[in-house]
């Protein structure tokens, strides 16, 4: 179990499913855990591996890291800028920073491309001007009113996947530990599914009823894995035999509706968009308006708890209230997000692990994960609008590119890190 | 052998042995249980009735074989999965088998418009196979191949991606979902014997390789650097030991669908008797998982009668709390992580 309490973090260490991670390795780091020497010693050897595969990638090597060890006044991590002012000092982590800048202009571009990808016969520019509102009024209207409405649902979808898989990730110490599968997407489904029980149009339910369902789901899945705080891997055993159990009744309730019925709740079970306006982005905006400054704040708090639980106590830290804020946090904003778009898949696996590849490991990437989970949902919807002469759900997208995306993130650079472990 | 191990062992053939009799008995339709024994005894009187001939020896006994089938080969599956990776989560779901399978039947409905349920099962096991192939090889590549942490993720990643291709199948074909959405669930009503016998020599090589495989199993426990200075080759057994898996859970899952569970849970079982020996673990699990395997689809008979329930709905209801008093016993946080 020391594994998981490896100051390395959750995407960058890892996952602690196979007990026999860097043994070499991991009593001489925990050894000399004190924040400033950890950081270094994390990044400096990961960003050996990443330099090339990240865009903005830092610029102190493996070298400069050492070479400013050696001053033991300078504890800057090498992936900051101290920001100093009289007696007020701030640290500026410029490689997030140009990550979260370079992440944004991918959703720009992201956004004006899903926009032409929707069209039927309207150029490229028109639809540009027509996002900008600088076109004529009819463009304007068919975009802002009926395009953007379902690219915006995407983005914040995206987002909200993305920042619960980071939050999860890293609770939990596992790359492994998404919202799915600690149950919340398979509450959401089985709370959407089985509104269509005894329904008599046949019609899916509220958007409400996915994250309430995810709720009760994660709530099951807590109190019997005896809450959030008992190491990350009890909750993950405990959140598949729940998982199974209500995946279990939704194939039940599923294979005894007719035929129409199934049909229509199989198209919201893969994770789709279609048809998500402003009546559902409105709410989801709201409630992101909320929790994502909640989750910076849980954020910034579990970055102290990647060392031991004791060392955390000692900085300040209220153990036991993070996680379980930061575990509900997750669950609200993957409940909302399944509850809205559907289960897409890998979103929240994938956004984490992409965004701290891309912000350094030395932190818990959340603005990141937000940013990645948004441009990929967000392209992933355009690219099922174009592909077919039929639309494909973004959950069919995501989910068969999604592997060997993954896995070309987990084994391509730095797969004596993550491969052996 | 440790003595313990012996004596569950014994007492778990005794129970399958119980079991399967009593699977005989009981079934869903009117023939009595009475009836049925009298056939059993060889009464002349119910040996003449047809009826009772076809709904003993066509209809239960194929079942009750299949079932035990399905269990020895998904409990021997699981601990094997769970020894090569050393992951006590590991489950023949993670290699793709399952996904594989689904997949391979969606094709086979859409696009080769199978109908026979021999061809729902070549499709399954075609597809499982491929798809662990495709698993095993991307594990097996590039540096650090082999590793049990590479296993697994290539596995869940590789599952997620034929998961989604068999969304995009079902999605533009009505009559395949409405096919597809039953074989899923999983269940062993209606299996025939045509359907069972040409998976038995499947199964037993997959047995077999297995019980070739217990020392270097064994071995690998111990680490990879103490297992190749025992002389073995880490990556070469993990092949191996995951074609065997191929094997037996791609030949469980054409037969009864994917069912959940058994594999993950069995070895856990089979561990809390024999502690790390290898052999035994792989005997008791195969055996535990027969007898649940048997006892949930008698429950699946009974239970909502004159329905019958998807024993794999019943496994799940069944594993999940089971599992989850696991992942709270003390055993859990001790040892079950090393195994």
């Amino acid at each position: 179990m020391s594994a998981e309490r490896l100051p390395e973090g959750a995407a960058g260490s890892a996952p602690d499913d196979v007990s026999d991670s860097a043994p070499g390795s991991a009593p001489d780091r925990a050894a000399d855990a004190t924040p400033g020497r950890v950081s270094y010693r994390a990044s400096g050897a990961a960003s050996g591996g990443t330099q090339g595969s990240a865009p903005g990638a830092e610029t102190g090597g493996p070298d400069s890291v050492h070479g400013r060890a050696q001053h033991p006044a300078d504890i800057t991590p090498p992936d900051s800028t101290a920001v100093r002012v009289g007696a007020f000092s701030w640290l500026f982590p410029y490689r997030s920073a140009l990550a979260a800048v370079g992440l944004t202009l991918v959703i720009a571009a992201v956004v004006s491309l899903a926009t032409f990808a929707s069209s039927t016969g309207m150029s490229f520019s028109d639809s540009l001007s027509g996002l900008l509102g600088t076109g004529d009024s009819a463009t304007v209207m068919l975009v802002q009113d009926f395009r953007l409405p379902r690219i915006a649902v995407g983005l914040m979808v995206g987002a909200a996947l993305g920042i619960a898989g980071c939050l999860t990730q890293t609770l939990a110490g596992n790359r492994l530990a998404t919202p799915d599968i600690i149950g919340v997407n398979e509450g959401a489904t089985a709370a959407v599914v089985a509104s269509v029980v005894g329904s008599s149009t046949g019609m899916i339910g509220d958007w409400w009823l996915g994250p309430l369902g995810a709720a009760a789901a994660a709530m099951v899945v807590v109190a019997c894995a005896g809450g959030a705080g008992s190491g990350g891997y009890r909750i993950l055993v405990v959140g598949i035999g729940v998982s199974t159990v209500i995946g279990a009744v939704t194939d039940l309730v599923m294979s005894r509706e007719n035929d129409n019925t199934a049909g229509g709740v199989f198209l919201w079970t893969v994770g789709s968009l279609s048809g998500r306006d402003w009546s559902v982005g409105t709410p989801l905006s709201l409630v992101l308006l909320v929790l994502v400054p909640l989750s910076l704040v849980a954020g910034s708090r579990l970055q102290l708890l990647r060392f031991d639980d004791d060392m955390a106590a000692t900085l300040g830290v209220n153990v036991r209230r993070v996680r379980a804020v930061t575990l509900a946090l997750a669950v609200a904003l993957s409940g909302v997000a399944v509850g809205i778009g559907g289960p897409i898949a890998f979103v929240a696996l994938a956004a984490p692990v992409v965004a701290s590849r891309l912000s350094g490991p030395t932190r818990v990437p959340v603005i990141g994960s937000a940013l990645v989970g948004a441009a990929l949902v967000g392209a992933a919807d355009a690219l099922g609008r174009v592909v077919a002469p039929v639309e494909i759900p973004v959950g069919v997208i995501t989910s068969v590119l999604g592997g060997p995306f993954l896995l070309w993130v987990l084994f391509g650079k730095n797969s004596e890190q993550t491969g052996k472990a | 052998m440790h003595r313990p191990t012996l004596w569950a062992a014994a007492a778990l053939v005794v129970l399958l042995l119980l079991l399967g009799l009593l699977s005989l008995l009981v079934g869903s339709g009117s023939t009595p249980m009475g009836r049925a024994w009298d056939f059993l005894t060889g009464d002349p009187s119910a040996r003449a009735d047809a009826q009772i001939r076809l709904a003993v020896m066509d209809v239960r006994l194929p079942r009750t074989l299949a079932g035990a089938l399905v269990g020895v080969a998904l409990g021997a599956a699981g601990c094997l999965l769970q020894a090569v990776t050393r992951n006590p989560l590991a489950e023949t779901g993670l290699l793709g088998v399952n996904s594989g399978a689904a997949l391979g039947v969606v094709i086979g409905l859409t696009y080769f418009e199978v109908t026979s349920a021999y061809g729902v099962l070549v499709w399954a096991l075609v597809g499982g196979m491929a798809a662990s192939a495709v698993v095993l090889l991307l594990a097996a590549s590039g540096r650090a191949a082999g590793s049990p942490l590479r296993l697994v993720l290539a596995g869940s990643a590789l599952g997620a991606t034929f998961h989604g291709m068999t969304s995009y199948v079902l999605l533009g074909e009505q009559a395949t979902f409405d096919t597809y959405r039953y074989w899923t669930i999983g269940s062993l009503a209606g299996i025939k014997t045509s359907e069972t016998y040409p998976l038995i020599p499947l199964i037993a090589v997959g047995l077999l390789i297995a019980f070739c495989c217990v020392r270097p199993l064994s071995a690998l426990a111990l680490g990879d650097d103490s297992a190749r200075s025992l002389g073995h080759h880490p990556g070469r057994i993990r092949l191996i030991v995951a074609a065997a898996v191929t094997l037996l859970a791609g030949s469980a899952v054409a037969l009864a669908g994917p069912i959940a569970f058994l594999g993950l849970l069995a070895p856990y079982a089979a561990r809390a008797v024999t502690g790390p020996r290898m052999a035994g673990q792989l005997v008791l699990s195969a055996l535990v998982a027969a007898n649940v395997m048997i006892a949930a689809d008698l429950l699946a008979r009974v239970v909502i009668r004159p329905w019958e329930t998807p024993v794999s709905v019943l496994l799940a209801f069944i594993g999940g709390p089971l599992l989850i008093w696991i992942a709270r016993s003390q055993r859990m946080s001790t040892a079950g992580v090393g195994a």
